[in-house]
């Protein structure tokens, strides 16, 4: 597995040399639209992240995993806010929730990173069956509150009357995880080649499950869901009078939106080692809708940028001398400024600054 | 083959009864006009067929089933389709993706569990929606975004929407409210050609009694929610109760 983004990488480097000839704009676009593109670009992307990132923007690896696996996050939760239309505000429920399944079963039945994950994954899914045929029986605001109560009961349930699995207000604190298939200890180094890019094991699981997120993410879009559910968010009315069953689709982008949120969770746990007791609370939840936004709603990648920007500010814009103490406000004006000039986020932000150079290039 | 049929259709909002015991049925290949002063019921009376609310009491059958019960998806994968009295079409998404949600509901029914396949492998998908641009006239303006049409256009691609779905019923609220003179008569050239193309049976609501008397085989008038009415367009034209209801006395 540790062999995949590097050999995914040297491909990516020979069909970007295969693209060079003639025509380059209209080459571009036609590797742009296709699945694999995608794929690619992100294990490029994700490949040199770290290295650039420990570099030239005073990080470290461990937060470069963190925004990789709230990046996850926040690309399941788009297809959810950005494509379908619904605000939730209880998303932690299936972040949080999905990190302490992934913990207590690591514990107590098996500590093998996959089935952890898959653990995670699974309850977060079976919670958000339950969880949204409650609250999208109610549109708008009142699916927010519903989905924002949910999330709140977690954190209370998960904080008293279920301590006993959770250990209450001090987290989680039992997570094993033992070795990928057996052999590769997921919190050690890398080998050789890798070394170059990263400098621990973590990273590349991480970013291996960022990269099937994402191709996964795209496959749902680029499916009829992905059309579905952008004709729920213009028109859901219309959408039930061409003979949708838009409840259910609703449900479906509800599930798939917390599948993911179960995926980053249970990574979330495998990172830490731990499930602190703040993965529930509600301030989760709406950290996730700012990441979404920030990073554009109704894109593929521009969510990971929101995360990444979001999780910069928090940790190394706040540790710098005279700015740090105001990183809130920081991260206030940022996500007002980002609003107000790009509403649809870096991502809209980006593609503005991208359409103004062709068009310059055309003329 | 009777497609449509109502009896005693009855809807109550507290103590205005604003349907009253409507019988109306409506044959394969009919088309037929609802007409009615303002606040008549028509609108009250397409709601309650299209399921959007629930008739006091009374039956609704759609060819030959009772739809009582059903929500507004089901009765429209039966094959009764709806045209909104605005455009009510999707307007972020492009000319073509409009026309392909209806096709994909029309080829795929009301729900699939297919978020992992490619859209691009339903090729059947893309020909109807291809097709039913076409039949409309909004092929070329296909990669446009349905924002940027003007509202005749607009209006065109809403009936497209609602005829993707291969109705055998097509009900129509004010198709051609708020249109220009050019753009009611290429609608009303529209209707009148689906109609024959596809042998469409359909039920319409509208205020402009040209159209109404040029494309329908029968007339129903309603009043305070009760049918006064029905017949050819010049049996309900030369109708005194009608006259007095709806055209205040005054011959035309």
């Amino acid at each position: 597995m540790s062999d995949e983004p590097r050999d995914a990488t040297a491909t990516a480097a020979a069909d970007a040399d295969a693209e060079v000839t003639g025509g380059l704009a209209d080459r571009w676009a036609s590797f742009r639209d296709r699945e694999i593109s995608t794929v690619l670009l992100t294990v490029v992307g994700v490949a040199v992240f770290p290295f650039l990132f420990n570099n030239f923007l005073d990080g470290y690896t461990q937060l470069a995993t963190l925004m990789l696996i709230y990046g996850i996050f926040a690309v399941g939760f788009d297809i959810l806010l950005g494509y379908t239309g619904l605000l939730s505000f209880g998303h932690a429920v299936f972040f949080g929730g999905a990190a302490y399944a992934a913990g207590i079963f690591s514990a107590s039945v098996s500590s093998s990173p996959l089935l952890v994950l898959l653990a995670g994954t699974a309850f977060a899914v079976l919670l958000a069956w339950i969880v949204g045929f409650l609250s999208l029986r109610r549109g708008g605001i009142y699916f927010a509150i519903l989905t924002l109560t949910f999330g709140q009961m977690s954190f209370y349930l998960a904080a008293s009357p279920l301590a006993f699995l959770t250990n209450g207000e001090n987290g989680f604190t039992s997570v094993d995880i033992g070795h990928l298939l057996g052999v590769i200890d997921i919190h050690g180094g890398v080998p050789f080649p890798l070394t170059m890019l990263v400098d621990n094991m973590l990273y590349v699981f991480v970013a291996v499950m960022t990269v099937l997120s994402v191709a996964m993410a795209n496959r749902i879009l680029h499916s009829p869901y992905g059309t579905v559910f952008r004709a729920i968010r213009e028109n859901e009315r219309r959408a039930e009078f061409v003979g949708l069953d838009v409840w259910r689709y609703k449900l479906m982008a509800f599930i798939i939106s917390a599948a993911f949120a179960g995926i980053a969770g249970s990574l979330f746990a495998i990172e830490g080692n731990y499930v602190p007791l703040e993965s529930l609370y509600w301030t989760e939840s709406g950290r996730i809708v700012i990441m979404t936004v920030l990073g554009g709603v109704g894109s593929l990648f521009g969510p990971l940028f929101g995360a990444g920007l979001y999780l910069y500010i928090e940790n190394i814009v706040s540790g710098f001398p005279t700015l740090g103490p105001f990183w809130h406000l920081i991260l206030g004006v940022v996500f007002v400024v980002a609003v107000v000039v790009f509403p649809d986020g870096i991502w809209g932000g980006i593609d503005y600054v991208r359409d103004k150079v062709a068009g310059g290039e055309d003329k | 083959m009777t497609v449509l049929e109502t009896e005693r259709l009855t809807k109550q909002f507290g103590g205005l009864t604003a349907v009253d015991e409507v019988n109306l049925n409506i044959e394969q290949g009919e088309g037929v006009s609802l007409i009615g002063p303002n606040g008549a019921g028509k609108s009250t009376f397409i709601n309650l067929v299209t399921r959007r609310l629930e008739p006091t009491h009374g039956e609704i059958t759609f060819q030959g089933n009772s739809i009582l019960g059903l929500d507004p998806h089901e009765v429209v994968q039966m094959g009764m389709s709806k045209s909104f009295q605005t455009a009510s079409i999707f307007p972020e998404l492009t000319v073509k993706e409009n026309a392909t949600i209806a096709a994909l509901a029309a080829e795929h029914g009301s729900f699939r569990f297919n978020f992992f396949r490619n859209q691009n492998s339903y090729p059947e998908v893309e020909e109807l929606a291809n097709e039913v641009l076409e039949s409309v006239g909004l092929y070329s303006e296909r990669e446009n975004q349905a924002d940027s049409l003007d509202y005749g256009n607009k209006r065109r691609l809403e009936l497209g929407i609602a005829l993707a779905a291969e109705p055998d019923m097509l009900l129509m609220d004010e198709p051609t409210a708020g249109m220009s003179p050019d753009e009611t008569k290429s609608t009303v050239e529209l209707i009148k050609r689906v109609k024959q193309e596809l042998d469409l049976t359909f039920l319409l609501v509208e205020h402009d009694m040209e159209i109404v008397f040029d494309i329908s085989d029968r007339i129903v008038v309603l009043n305070r929610g009760s049918v006064i009415a029905k017949g050819t367009p010049d049996e309900v034209q030369d109708d005194p109760a009608v006259q007095e209801a709806y055209l205040g006395g005054v011959e035309e």
